[in-house]
């Protein structure tokens, strides 16, 4: 009889410690829910409803009102916009191209020597946290037709003759862009490129590999993760940069974004500006994260 | 002999490499601060008649926009820091089964091109009055330095382990005492570095602010951008771009000298814009 209704006690005791650990699990979630909320709402009410609204706004017809894919299908067909479309597109695939190129033996070396990184890293990053309109400056007082210093030297020369009008040109934006590009490719691949064992690429060298190959076999493969990641900021950057495109501009647009901005400001097509955008955001979306889910998938095979 | 010949060839290549893209780099910034100290926008050769009389012009507009521009940088760092220190630890310490979306959500408005970013607040901000104030100006910088935040503080609080918390709550400290005593002393050096980044990453944001400024709430980047639209390049503007290069320096030394140069590579902050 005592080992029965103490058995019950027991059981009861259980039972209510069970329930008192689980309330206070629920309470602990609770206070983790709440800390998070703050956050969350911020980025609901600044990020979400924003987004959701142009979205929204750009099916609903500007005059009549109502559900409408016309300025979608408008979009789409029109040869100009589409045009725009691919050259900046191309513009920005060549620009990351290049930009890699030329970064990335600057970025091993600042990998590989530590003296030339603490001397270099710093100053090479200044151009990184300027606004870009500041490097549209120096573009102008680099390259402007008559006054820019390029074009006197060159004239000084006698290499060419008179002013040289590329920087309001297409070739222009693209200098501007790829003087960016670098910046942030150098910081981005050299971060990468610490992280590789330089013993693996020293064992190739011992093993009989030229010093080449053994970059290109060795390091090369494993600084991917860096190359794609730095290679869908600098392009994401470039397809949606709005000052220098404007800056530099000649008389045929080259940027997406000077379309956009122009139904938004001055045509006053604000539907049709929305439209324009959410299909620039699918793209820059798309780049992020098909760089992620080939970043994922990289990490899994290695 | 040969095998020497060919390491001079190739030192002698690296050097006219490097020397290539750090003057490439430098060269255009240069031309910048000469042209402010010449106060003309031909930039000359001749050194001997460096003057302020640019920095001396720069008109009262610009220093208001750039008083602006540090006033509404510093006030969104501080809230956003605020905001995204307890979401992290929420996020590291709660183990809740949703976190990756609830970061995910934070971290949005990185992802979102800022341009467009801008365009829908522009809508937005229409409906409730918010466009072209201050208010709309400081909501918009915060959500992109609340995600840089909470990036941020994330990976500083899965540095650190939770035994330090957990130790501090046995030996009889509540939660609360638990975080402020322990916690907050061992994040305070990383909160600092992140306040800077956030900080400089907001001074020099122009895509994201560019449509929903007006003349009284106007970024120093977006004045920058519109005085050239408006005037074409002027010896002031060039002198208030040089004062943007001198921020950046200085920011630079800073975190060079508190962290040393390693912090600047690798992709913690993006640079958009």
């Amino acid at each position: 009889m005592t080992t029965a209704s103490g058995k019950a006690t027991a059981d009861v005791a259980a039972t209510a410690i069970s329930a008192l650990t689980r309330k206070r699990h629920l309470r602990r979630e609770m206070l983790y829910r709440l800390c998070a909320m703050p956050a969350i709402l911020v980025t609901v009410c600044i990020t979400l409803v924003p987004m959701g609204l142009l979205l929204w706004l750009s099916l609903q017809d500007q005059r009549e009102g109502g559900f409408s894919l016309r300025y979608y299908i408008a979009t789409l067909t029109d040869s100009f916009f589409l045009r725009t479309l691919g050259t900046t597109l191309s513009i920005a695939l060549g620009v990351t191209v290049v930009s890699i190129i030329l970064a990335m033996p600057l970025a091993y070396l600042l990998a590989r020597k530590t003296l030339l990184r603490n001397i270099i890293m710093p100053v090479i990053s200044v151009p990184r946290m300027l606004p870009f309109v500041v490097v549209g400056y120096a573009m102008i007082l680099l390259m402007a037709p008559v006054t820019g210093v390029l074009i006197q030297a060159l004239n000084a020369l006698g290499i060419v003759d008179g002013p040289l009008f590329f920087l309001f040109d297409w070739p222009g934006q693209a200098i501007a862009f790829g003087y960016s590009g670098i910046v942030v490719a150098t910081a981005v691949l050299s971060g990468v490129l610490m992280s590789v064992d330089r013993q693996l690429e020293q064992a190739a060298v011992s093993m009989g590999a030229s010093p080449l190959r053994a970059f290109g076999e060795i390091t090369l493969p494993l600084a991917v993760p860096g190359i794609i990641a730095a290679s869908a900021l600098i392009f994401t950057t470039i397809i949606t940069a709005y000052s220098v495109p404007v800056i530099l501009n000649g008389r045929v647009p080259y940027m997406i974004s000077i379309i956009i901005a122009s139904n938004l400001l001055t045509l006053q097509q604000h539907h049709l500006a929305y439209a324009q955008a959410i299909i620039v955001t699918v793209i820059a979306i798309s780049v992020t994260v098909a760089a992620q889910m080939v970043l994922a998938r990289y990490g899994r095979r290695v | 002999m040969p095998r020497g010949l060919t390491r001079f060839f190739t030192n002698l290549g690296w050097t006219v490499y490097v020397a290539a893209i750090v003057t490439w780099l430098l060269f255009p910034l240069a031309l910048i601060l000469l042209s402010s100290f010449q106060g003309t926008i031909s930039i000359t050769t001749d050194v001997t008649n460096l003057n302020l009389s640019a920095y001396e012009k720069i008109p009262d507009r610009y220093w208001n926009s750039l008083w602006f521009t540090i006033q509404i940088s510093v006030v969104a760092t501080v809230a956003a820091l605020l905001v995204s220190v307890p979401a992290a630890w929420a996020m590291v310490r709660g183990k809740l089964a949703e976190r990756r979306f609830l970061s995910n959500v934070v971290l949005l408005p990185d992802v979102v091109p800022h341009i467009i970013l801008g365009i829908a607040l522009l809508t937005l901000y229409m409906q409730v009055g918010l466009a072209k104030t201050w208010l709309g100006m400081l909501l918009a910088m915060l959500s992109l330095s609340l995600a840089m935040g909470l990036r941020f503080t994330e990976a500083l609080l899965e540095g650190l382990p939770e035994e330090y918390e957990l130790a501090a709550e046995t030996m009889g400290a509540n939660k609360l005492q638990a975080l402020w005593l322990i916690l907050m002393p061992l994040m305070a050096p990383g909160l600092a570095t992140a306040a800077l980044f956030i900080f400089i990453s907001n001074m020099v944001t122009f895509e994201l602010l560019f449509f929903i400024s007006g003349p009284n709430a106007s970024p120093i980047a977006v004045r920058l951008f519109s005085d050239i639209i408006d005037r074409g390049i002027m010896p002031h503007s060039v002198a208030m771009a040089s004062i943007m290069i001198y921020i950046s320096i200085a920011f630079y030394a800073i975190v060079a000298l508190t962290l040393g140069p390693k912090y600047l590579a690798g992709s913690n902050v993006s640079r958009k814009g």
